[in-house]
């Protein structure tokens, strides 16, 4: 039994298919027992001619990235596939379309772009899927199926997962699909001589769980809010922020919640802190620019002690930037961005699991610290798609955090009462006894506006001093590899540190002596951690979409060391290869 | 118009690739551009017969490797086929709908396996080694297999017959001496193997032939004839080669048996040449026409073929005679076959 594990891309323009060939494909080797990461992209426009890519990493090991090179290109569209040809190794497999339904000029067919030691399979997509169906809609199908027969992928399993896709249609759309697989697979097995050695009939598969689901970050940080009792979603749509909101409208009014589509980002963040002082788990999700307007208030969530969380996926910017491109570039923004000394969570999940696992987080701290919690995500990470074990439900005490008011507190109630943990126990209106002021202005214990020194200082440090309670109840940094005397660390953030743990991972297995840390949390940060990881490594090395490093200057005031860094703005997520050669290299200058 | 000379070369093997060479070697800014219909990247022919016995890997056919192409910047299109050539508006049709320009043209496309007339109806049971994909469809039946029958025309079957008795199998013989290829076989030549063959425990039919081939399930029934009925479950055909040239047909280009070039490789079309197994070339001495065959010569054509593309006015000549071993005997030729 053979270990697999290679990246297949499908593409193609808008409205051929293409993502939805992903979409089955990964769904179906994820039943088979793979371990599957999908990562699609599509142009900015609603509807077009535009490029979509299906990326879907697939292997009977551990993944952490979507993997840089193409071991499987189906070209649905050939204008648009012939710059992902550069991705592709070079003994990489391209299965295009050998019978269009006309004459294409030389170089504009990708059988002419094929570099020196790419096989290729040319497939009538067109003409099968008219014999299939009367349509060439259905080549993405074709293509399916002669992708089935040429890699030894069950055949009758894969047309159970595309009835499964189409279930909702109409028979004649389910035929149209299985029809058109049919015939891709048939002509395959019987016209195609298999030139590769890629074949997923020989490997090894890890027993599929009954409980393990398909799913992306946008999906995990949409279900774990409805699991931790929102009642409030409000936002404006934006990509890669929109799918959050849209399954906040199809799922919440069922749990008797409701979703407000705000005129604007402000009043998204308006409502939300409103439902919060209600006494209502309520949450906004957004990006960039959407984010850069709400600032104007998330200040109020952070004064006031009322709980927020916002959800910022981040995409390329600046401005309306590079909507559906990804990048981790509101790094700063998300630290410090808002008026004044606003201490806040700031949760950045590297993976979809912990998409799942920090909403969670960020309902249950911003509720309990009464404060404002920001979920980090990004493009990628928001429609990375994974197979992933059932996550836990939050616990009661995740669902009910707030620190009530006890009777002997209300009977001279003060709802921002300076305590140690800085946590003043908080009443919801309505509770007898329990009035109070909220503002957005600086206020004593009762909430009433103050301006002087003393008090300004003293409700600072109250508001500050609940980072360290909030410290304390998240796991600390992952730290994996030696813990001393490490020639190389690699920290990072967000999606980018799955994969930079995966490239610390290869670079041990090749004998650099390298280690890994990266922490969900980043405000408040676990500093002692980070300075113990950094006193551990000769060389810092911080991998992170952006092009100032922002992480790595956010480190550098805790770490007072010279730090490598390795940023990428390419609008594609941060390949653990480059970061496993930027590795490599520092080893090799050490040895020098 | 495009900005630099667009060089093909229809055809991946020897002649090809020693064209494609010399045409970058002494043109840097030119397009060069191969195009063959087999998906294997160049490969060593000869080593087919060591590769479907196991003792070659995949990657010891390779002559070279792909980045030898990046380097040099010679376009590779692999498994792609060009059904149709337009001289009078230097156009390639490939069977992938694309439309493909040239400015000047080189037809290295090999020759194929030729079935003698009286075989052609059992065609269909056939086994052929003459390509990559041959091997590739022969390697799965042949190790299972325990009898083989090889009906051997020319000098790969020879060696073929040898090795398949070397991995045990039973191998039954039909020596094809009046139609042996490249070279005529003597009545010496073809006793010294039909000796050396019973040494190696190899029936051989020497002026018998088969009548009938029938399939039976997986295997094949074979009557003589002189009647006698034996049962295999493999046949190979070794009849020497063919010129690939169908698609020529049409195309304006004069063609034979083979694509009928002049000393300089020319064909009657100006800027298209033709080279190695699929030409067949005027020699002005025997005012005829030859084809050639062997790794070496179709190699030196290419590189004349592709000298004479770029001005020059190199001719053709047969190579010098070699002496081949036939079981024991010498035989002199010049690897030139007399058509």
């Amino acid at each position: 039994m053979a270990d697999i594990d290679i990246v297949i891309e499908i593409c193609g323009s808008a409205g051929e298919g293409t993502i939805s060939a992903g979409e089955i494909l990964s769904r179906h080797m994820s039943s088979l027992g793979f371990e599957i990461m999908s990562f699609d992209s599509y142009p900015s426009e609603i509807r077009g001619f535009g490029k979509c890519v299906a990326h879907s990493r697939i292997s009977n090991q551990q993944i952490l990235s979507p993997g840089k090179y193409t071991d499987i290109l189906v070209v649905l569209n050939d204008s648009h596939s012939i710059p992902q040809l550069h991705a592709v190794r070079e003994n990489g497999v391209v299965i295009y379309d050998s019978q269009p339904p006309a004459y294409h000029e030389e170089d504009k067919s990708i059988a002419g772009w094929m570099a020196p030691g790419m096989i290729a399979y040319g497939i009538p997509l067109h003409s099968l899927a008219n014999k299939a169906a009367g349509s060439a809609r259905g080549r993405n199908m074709v293509a399916l199926g002669a992708m089935a027969a040429l890699f030894g992928i069950d055949e009758e399993g894969f047309k159970t997962s595309i009835m499964k896709r189409y279930a909702t249609k109409k028979q004649v759309v389910i035929d149209s699909n299985v029809n058109s697989f049919e015939e891709g697979y048939v002509w395959a097995k019987k016209n195609v001589q298999k030139l590769d050695h890629l074949t997923f009939s020989k490997v090894k598969l890890r027993k599929v769980t009954q409980n393990r689901i398909i799913i992306n970050g946008n999906q995990a940080v949409a279900q774990a809010a409805l699991d931790s009792g929102i009642k409030l979603f409000a936002g404006y749509p934006i990509t890669p922020a929109t799918k959050i909101m849209e399954i906040m409208g199809k799922e919440l009014p069922k749990r008797g919640g409701i979703m407000l589509q705000t005129e604007d980002e402000l009043s998204a963040i308006g409502n939300v802190i409103g439902a919060g002082f209600a006494g209502k788990r309520a949450m906004t999700a957004t990006s960039g620019p959407g984010f850069t307007l709400m600032t104007e208030m998330t200040g109020l969530a952070v004064m006031a002690e009322v709980p927020a969380v916002v959800v910022n996926s981040q995409r390329g910017g600046p401005s309306t930037g590079l909507p559906t491109k990804t990048e981790q570039s509101d790094l700063s923004l998300v630290l410090a961005g808002g008026s004044g000394d606003s201490p806040r969570i700031v949760l950045a999940p590297s993976t979809v699991e912990e998409c799942y696992e920090s909403t969670c987080l960020a309902f249950y701290l911003a509720e309990k610290y009464q404060t404002l919690a920001v979920l980090l995500l990004d493009f990628f990470l928001s429609n990375s798609i994974r197979n992933i074990d059932e996550p836990s439900l939050p616990d009661k005490k995740m669902l009910s955090a707030n620190i009530s008011p006890s009777k002997t507190d209300l009977k001279d109630y003060r709802r921002f009462q300076l305590t140690e943990s800085g946590i003043s126990p908080r009443a919801l209106p309505g509770t007898p006894l329990g009035m109070f002021v909220a503002t957005g202005l600086e206020h004593n214990e009762r909430g009433k506006p103050a301006y002087d020194s003393k008090t300004h200082l003293e409700m600072t440090e109250k508001r500050y001093r609940k980072l360290d309670g909030i410290l304390k109840e998240v796991s600390p940094p992952t730290w994996d590899g030696p813990k001393a005397n490490v020639d190389i660390g690699v920290i990072s953030w967000g999606s980018t540190a799955a994969s930079a743990h995966e490239a610390v991972l290869k670079a041990r297995k090749v004998g650099v002596n390298a280690a890994f840390m990266s922490s969900m949390l980043l405000v408040p940060l676990n500093v002692d951690h980070f300075v113990k990881f950094s006193a551990a490594c000769k060389t810092i090395l911080v991998p992170e979409l952006n092009y100032s490093g922002q992480f790595a200057a956010h480190l550098a005031q805790y770490l007072n060391r010279p730090i490598e860094k390795l940023n990428r703005i390419t609008g594609l997520p941060m390949p653990s290869e480059d970061i496993f050669e930027k590795i490599m290299e520092i080893a090799d200058t050490q040895k020098r | 118009m495009p900005k630099f000379d667009h060089y093909i070369i229809i055809g991946n093997g020897p002649a090809g690739n020693s064209a494609a060479e010399v045409l970058r070697m002494h043109d840097d800014q030119a397009r060069v551009s191969i195009i063959s219909d087999e998906g294997f990247p160049y490969y060593y022919r000869h080593m087919l017969c060591e590769f479907i016995s196991g003792k070659k890997k995949e990657d010891a056919l390779k002559v070279k490797p792909a980045s030898d192409y990046k380097e040099k910047n010679i376009r590779m299109r692999l498994g792609q086929r060009v059904e149709r050539i337009e001289p009078e508006t230097k156009t390639l049709y490939l069977k992938h709908m694309e439309k493909v320009k040239f400015t000047r043209l080189i037809l290295a496309t090999g020759a194929s396996p030729h079935v003698v007339p009286s075989l052609s109806r059992f065609e269909k049971h056939f086994s052929f080694m003459s390509k990559y994909s041959d091997a590739l469809k022969v390697k799965p039946l042949l190790s299972p297999a325990r009898k083989v029958a090889i009906l051997g025309g020319d000098l790969v079957s020879l060696k073929f017959a040898k090795m398949l008795s070397a991995m045990k199998k039973e191998v039954t013989f039909f020596l094809y001496k009046d139609c042996f290829y490249p070279f005529e076989l003597t009545a010496d030549m073809a006793s010294a193997i039909e000796k050396h063959f019973s040494g190696k425990k190899i029936k051989t039919f020497a002026d018998i032939f088969p009548s009938r081939i029938e399939s039976k399930g997986k295997a094949f029934e074979i009557e003589t004839e002189n009647g006698e009925n034996l049962t295999v479950d493999i046949i190979f055909c070794f009849m020497g080669m063919r010129p690939n040239i169908n698609f020529i047909q049409g195309s304006g280009i004069d063609t034979e048996r083979g694509v009928l070039v002049d000393e300089h490789l020319k064909t009657n079309v100006s800027d298209i040449y033709a080279c190695g197994d699929c030409a067949q070339i005027y020699n002005p001495e025997l005012k005829n026409y030859w084809i050639s065959v062997g790794w070496e010569n179709a190699g030196i054509q290419g590189e004349t073929a592709a000298l004479n593309l770029l001005g020059e006015s190199k001719v053709i000549k047969p190579s010098q005679k070699k002496i081949l071993d036939v079981e024991g005997l010498k035989v002199n030729t010049s690897w030139w076959k007399e058509l």
